[in-house]
């Protein structure tokens, strides 16, 4: 049994290795020339290129390449998902294991981490170019954007940071890796502290030569069943930043509901594992083949002893003040497929059930929260539309991350803000 | 108990690998070199019970030669993740008495008769040499090794120039051990450090001697601090060149035996850079006629000689060969000059069922070759046989090994 104060480690988290392991480990690399990695790296770092400097001794190099490519290089060094990018792209994986990237990157980085950094910026262009959104997709654009030469603005409701400052478990990041990045970061701008308003933004939007989006989503989709409005339902998003900032005001009682089938349903599993809850089940309508996770993440959740029903989705959330129970009605995967290519769950009637349970966190998906952001088309998600060149229906203003793309992972908002960037930098350029 | 303690059979059967060196019947073709595995009784006991057909004990010298050690000694040449790729030391002779080397000497022969103990000396007068030889004979020495090519240096007329780079020296000096040793035969230790090592050689058969021991350490410098600029090993702010051993000089040592067997006839005790069976092998394909160890053996111990013997046995069992000697001297006759190879147009090809798409040959060719390596969506890449000229540069890039040259008709 898990116990309050005693966490364990988190297993999908990455080793930290030793520079004498890093280096048996940058030895395994193939020098691939071209390399698959790093055409897989959303951001493409150079990835033998730094793994041949951690081998020849130089990490300062190695680091430089890594932090010059991605602006959040510490943060993906924790959070970037093994599974996908870089390593299974791996030609080694051919000959026996992938060479573990992620691990020599966060050496690499962390080794480093004392020293200043220092980035050649392209001469000055004199324009100004304001970023509204202060999370990965805005940081990667702003620090692209300033070694392209440009004045850059910052705009964002408080330090920024984004998804992973205020809902990535610090178990899964380390606090202070993200600071470094954004102290760093900080060097490249000058950052605005405050909410917008319709009439700021079109200011703003004036008063630049262009305008990159990246406002995430930030706004929790409701499960819309009665019962939603008790005292112990949580939002994800609220639930993980209050586990992170202030986890001693939580009261989640000692059975928990989660409701969803993503990343960041289990993240919320593990954190109320954390925080001592004995009975943590995850509901997903769907079976557990079509959960968007990550193995690694879903094993671990696994082996904090996360239970799972799938095939089954709330009908009611019971209870007077705090939640007492949700009676459930089990699902079947029907014949037809939606957008994703999933099979559409239908549901089994009487067949209802009833959980009992002492609070309930609701991680359905996020939609884009800016509500004053009107003048923008949407698609039929609700995220903002843009073409392949990041440009939105208003010229001259651009937009990536999850407000355009939907929930994604750091580093892939990270090579929006970078692609945008110089995207943003063509068309400044042109316009002369 | 140890593992060491609990090898038995584990090798797997081993075929008898014993024939006669000298006048000598030698175990196998395995012996330990001069050095400092071999300046302990026990260390070297440990070694023959273990396997090890025979020991040139470390160089020793007359009495009162100053033997004044300077610490550490040590130091490595790493590449890309293999460990003393090549090994520096500035060691000097055996520390002990010559007294102790005699009665070492004695003590094992008594103890292991079947096993071959040579002594190693060094001096620098003509009575010196002679009398070692007469008291190390004496003492029931198997042969006489002479080091006329120790890095540090020589006790002798010309400090800091090893005795074997004198062709005259070597031939002189040779003679005065030769006429001492009345029943033993005498092997000279040369270095590959100059100009032409067959008038050294031939040098050494003039003067009678019995044997070549080829060859030692390669004089060098093991590396330098980047932030001190001391070279290493550091002692106190100063260094010294090394001799050299290990793995990175094994090409060396091969050319050096290759050249002195196709110009002389006495035999050659091959010793510098081997580090396996197949070394060892390959040493006796150019000439040797035995096989000395040091620097493996100070890396990984005497238990290398289970697959230093095992591999042999298997190794000849596959060639149909019944002795080692059938290997001595396989491989000369198809060292040829340059002129004589006989042109055929080869070129490259892969074998695209295992190449795992790296591209590290396309680079390779690029620059370094001709270009005649092109890229495909698939990233398999292929040859072009019109531009590929056979370099043979890409088959040893491959990590997959999946490149070949072929013949074109």
């Amino acid at each position: 049994m898990l116990r309050e104060g005693r966490t364990p480690p988190d297993k999908t988290a990455p080793d930290v290795f030793d520079s004498r392991r890093s280096l048996v480990e940058a030895e395994r690399c193939l020098y691939c020339f071209d390399a698959p990695c790093t055409s897989a790296c959303p951001v493409h770092i150079d990835i033998p290129g730094f793994i041949a400097m951690i081998r020849s001794g130089n990490v300062r190099g190695a680091a430089w390449l890594v932090r010059s490519a991605n602006a959040l290089a510490d943060t993906c060094g924790r959070v970037c998902p093994s599974e996908v990018y870089c390593q299974p792209a791996c030609a080694r994986a051919k000959q026996d294991a992938p060479v573990r990237i992620r691990e020599l990157h966060l050496f690499a980085t962390r080794s480093e981490r004392r020293r200043e950094f220092h980035v050649e910026t392209a001469s000055r262009t004199g324009k100004n170019v304001a970023v509204v959104g202060g999370g990965p997709a805005g940081l990667g654009c702003a620090f692209e954007l300033a070694k392209l030469g440009h004045t850059v603005d910052l705009y964002n409701d408080g330090p920024p940071g984004g998804v992973p400052l205020k809902s990535i478990p610090p178990f899964r990041l380390p606090e202070e890796d993200l600071l470094h990045d954004t102290g760093i970061l900080g060097r490249f701008f000058t950052a605005h502290d405050g909410t917008l308003d319709g009439l700021e933004f079109s200011s703003i939007a004036g008063s630049h030569d262009a305008v990159f989006v990246a406002l995430g989503l930030g706004r929790d989709r409701p499960l819309g069943i009665p019962g939603e409005d008790l005292e112990s339902v949580f939002p994800v998003l609220p639930f993980l930043e209050t586990a992170k900032k202030r986890p001693h005001t939580l009261r989640i009682g000692s059975r928990v509901i989660v409701v969803g089938g993503g990343n960041v349903s289990l993240d919320a599993a593990a954190t109320a594992r954390r925080l001592g809850a004995a009975e943590v089940t995850l509901l997903y309508r769907r079976g557990e083949r079509q959960m968007l996770v990550w193995s690694a993440e879903l094993g671990e959740a696994r082996r904090l002893g996360v239970e799972f029903r799938f095939l089954a989705v709330p009908l009611e959330i019971l209870g007077t003040g705090r939640v007492e129970g949700v009676r459930c009605r089990s699902m079947r995967l029907s014949a037809d497929s939606d957008d994703s290519g999933r099979p559409v769950p239908a549901e089994v009637p009487g067949s209802d059930f009833l959980l009992p349970a002492d609070s309930v966190i609701v991680a359905i998906g996020q939609d884009v929260r800016a509500g004053w952001l009107t003048g923008l088309t949407r698609t039929k998600k609700g995220y903002i539309r843009v073409d392949g060149q990041f440009q939105t229906s208003m010229p001259g203003v651009f937009a990536g991350g999850d407000s355009a793309s939907g929930e994604g992972t750091v580093v892939r908002s990270l090579a929006d803000g970078k692609e945008a960037a110089h995207a943003m930098h063509g068309y400044i350029m042109r316009r002369g | 108990m140890t593992s060491e303690q609990h090898r038995g059979s584990e090798t797997g059967p081993v075929r008898d690998l014993s024939y006669g060196l000298l006048g000598i019947q030698l175990e196998n073709p395995f012996i330990l070199a001069a050095g400092p595995s071999t300046d302990d009784i026990d260390m070297v006991r440990r070694a023959f019970s273990m396997g090890w057909a025979g020991a040139v004990l470390k160089t020793t010298s007359v009495e009162g030669t100053s033997v004044d050690l300077a610490y550490p000694m040590m130091s490595a040449f790493n590449h890309d993740g293999k460990l003393l790729f090549g090994m520096g030391n500035i060691d000097l002779i055996s520390a002990h008495h010559v007294d102790r080397v005699e009665s070492t000497v004695r003590t094992l022969k008594k103890e292991f008769p079947g096993k071959f103990v040579a002594a190693s000396i060094m001096a620098g007068k003509k009575e010196d040499w002679q009398s070692l030889v007469e008291r190390l004979e004496n003492a029931g020495a198997d042969l006489i090794e002479c080091s006329f090519s120790c890095p540090q240096g020589n006790i002798g007329e010309d400090p800091g120039k090893m005795l074997a780079q004198s062709v005259a020296a070597t031939e002189l000096t040779a003679r005065w051990v030769k006429e001492a040793a009345r029943r033993i035969p005498v092997s000279i230790k040369i270095t590959p450090h100059v100009t032409d090592i067959v008038d050294v050689a031939r040098a050494v058969q003039k003067s009678g001697a019995d044997a070549l021991t080829a060859s030692n350490s390669v004089q060098a410098l093991m590396g330098v601090d980047v932030y001190t600029f001391v070279p290493n090993p550091p002692l106190g702010g100063r260094s010294t060149y090394s001799g050299l051993t290990g793995p990175a000089i094994k090409p060396l040592t091969l050319r050096t035996i290759a050249e002195i067997a196709r110009n002389v006839s006495i035999p050659i005790l091959g010793t510098g850079g081997a580090s396996s069976w197949r070394d060892a092998v390959e040493f006796m394909s150019v000439g040797a006629r035995c096989v000395q160890f040091c620097t493996l053996v100070m890396h990984h111990g005497f238990r290398v000689i289970d697959d230093l013997r095992s591999g042999l046995s298997n190794y000849m069992d596959d060639m149909g060969f019944s002795s080692p000697l059938d290997i001595v001297g396989k491989a000369l006759p198809h060292i040829a000059v340059h002129d004589q190879l006989p042109r055929r147009r080869v070129r490259s090809v892969i074998d695209e069922s295992r190449c795992i798409g790296c591209e590290v040959c396309y680079v390779a060719c690029r620059d370094g070759g001709h270009g005649a390596i092109d890229r495909r969506e698939s990233r398999i890449p292929v040859v072009d046989p019109e531009r590929c000229v056979g370099c043979g540069l890409c088959p040893h890039v491959c990590p997959e090994a999946c490149i070949a040259l072929e013949g074109v008709d």
